[in-house]
């Protein structure tokens, strides 16, 4: 409902997520199945913005990823690998296969990192993200990683692009206050706070400046948006 | 020729890096560096004291010097100031019970000490014990303990093997501490402690020794952190 509301006004849309373990085509067929109307081109995601990344240096990666992912690294040259990208892939995350990308890295190759969460929630706990081994890497080869994901503000400017909207005219509306309001809003954009999600009490007060507006859901937001920003 | 006599001037005894300065470990043990055999008959037959100062955390002490009497270097336990004994040290008088995230290799080292019910944890070259599982139940304990305690034995970022480069500890050191936010304690090269003590073990004051070391941070600028003088090879993991 909320996101019809949206549509029948003149803003533009997007949806942007940290996932690293679903292609576009999975995230879309997954929303449409819960009845969300959105279309392949209206989706952003940190894969799409490592793909981005690859496309602009020109170089052809050793994809740490979830296989899954694969399919958004479609026509990417991977052989001779000449750069690393590291998303959430415990499988890829062993000695031999870490040990090969350091070598890489340490002939002069890029490392791009879809993102660096520390650990992630799993059924028996809690599990090293990419974050630490990316860290790793960082500290084996004495070098910094492109990190692409939420919060980096090329993240945030990247999903603008093709919308013909400049930052100041966006609103990021988003669960978690560090990397969804937190990030958006040091891209220059407004940052709208949702209590539904991952969100936990007082989550507002970790980020300075505080979000634009913190409120109940997606449609509260949408209810604002209408009301006082068009 | 004059300026080398000063600047070496009252030295007596001589620390030795193992990896990268005496031999590369590898395939059926690895190989000696062309020389180093007999360059430490030399050391031995001078009037300099002369011990091993290794991080060496993959393999125990015995096999170690095991492997390196193999390939013909005059050396014993005995000679060797080696991480893993030292981090028992320190366990036994802290009253710790370490989650070891090691090599089988040097298991051993640890057999005195109490492993149940951990309450910190010891991070080594594991090598190719360093799967995702095993990192991440180290990762596990850590963040179950109210006070998180992590060991590293040593925190070299590289080494050198026959095959080529390999990840050291460091880098997974890294890994552990970036997860919890926490620091590790160093326990080998370059921590002043490690120094002190094979010092001691040899008799001699810092400013009367020189190291010898493949690693610019931990061995070369550790020893003269520390106030000895050190001298940098080009083999092993010199770049």
């Amino acid at each position: 409902m909320s996101g019809s509301r949206l549509r029948a006004t003149s803003v533009m849309v997007r949806f942007v997520t940290n996932t690293t373990k679903e292609s576009k085509q999975d995230l879309l067929e997954r929303l449409k199945k819960l009845e969300f109307d959105i279309s392949e081109d209206e989706i952003f995601t940190s894969l799409t913005a490592a793909r981005n990344l690859v496309e602009q240096q020109q170089v052809r990666p050793m994809l740490l990823v979830d296989d899954r992912a694969l399919p958004d690294f479609k026509g990417i040259q991977t052989s001779d690998p000449n750069a690393v990208v590291i998303g959430l892939a415990p499988e890829h995350f062993h000695y031999q296969i870490l040990n090969q990308a350091f070598r890489l890295l340490l002939d002069g190759a890029p490392l791009i990192a879809i993102h660096k969460a520390r650990y992630y929630k799993r059924k028996d706990g809690l599990a090293l993200g990419p974050g630490p081994f990316v860290t790793a890497l960082e500290y084996a080869t004495d070098t910094k990683a492109t990190v692409v994901g939420k919060p980096e503000k090329t993240f945030f400017l990247e999903a603008l692009r093709g919308t013909g909207c400049e930052p100041e005219e966006t609103v990021m509306i988003g669960d978690d206050c560090r990397d969804d309001v937190g990030g958006a809003q040091n891209a220059g954009m407004r940052g709208i706070l949702v209590k539904t999600g991952k969100y936990r009490a007082a989550d507002e007060d970790k980020i300075n400046p505080a979000p634009y507006l913190t409120c109940e859901s997606f449609p509260h937001a949408v209810d604002h948006i209408l009301q006082h920003l068009l | 020729m004059a300026a080398w006599s000063e600047r070496l001037a009252g030295v007596r005894g001589v620390l030795l890096d193992i990896s990268g300065v005496l031999y590369d470990g590898g395939e059926g043990g690895g190989a000696a560096i062309a020389g180093s055999v007999e360059a430490v008959a030399r050391l031995k037959r001078s009037r300099l004291k002369v011990r091993f100062c290794t991080n060496e955390s993959q393999k125990s002490r015995a096999d170690l010097v095991g492997l390196l009497r193999r390939l013909g270097f005059d050396v014993s336990e005995g000679e060797v100031t080696a991480p893993a004994p030292a981090a028992c040290l320190i366990l036994k008088q802290r009253g710790l019970r370490p989650h070891l995230l090691v090599h089988d290799g040097v298991r051993s080292e640890f057999d005195q000490i109490d492993t149940s019910n951990p309450n910190c944890v010891v991070i080594a070259d594991a090598g190719e014990d360093f799967s995702y599982r095993n990192m991440n139940k180290a990762f596990q304990v850590l963040m179950e303990l109210e006070n998180p305690v992590l060991f590293s034995l040593g925190k070299g970022r590289y080494y050198k093997e026959t095959s080529g480069l390999m990840l050291d500890v460091g880098p997974y050191m890294k890994a552990l501490e970036y997860a919890c936010g926490i620091e590790a304690e160093v326990v080998g090269k370059p921590s002043p402690e490690f120094f002190k003590s094979a010092l001691q073990e040899m008799g001699v004051e810092a400013h009367e020794a020189i190291m010898i070391g493949d690693d610019i941070v931990g061995d070369v600028g550790g020893a003269q952190q520390y106030g000895m003088r050190a001298l940098q090879v080009r083999t092993g993991k010199f770049r």
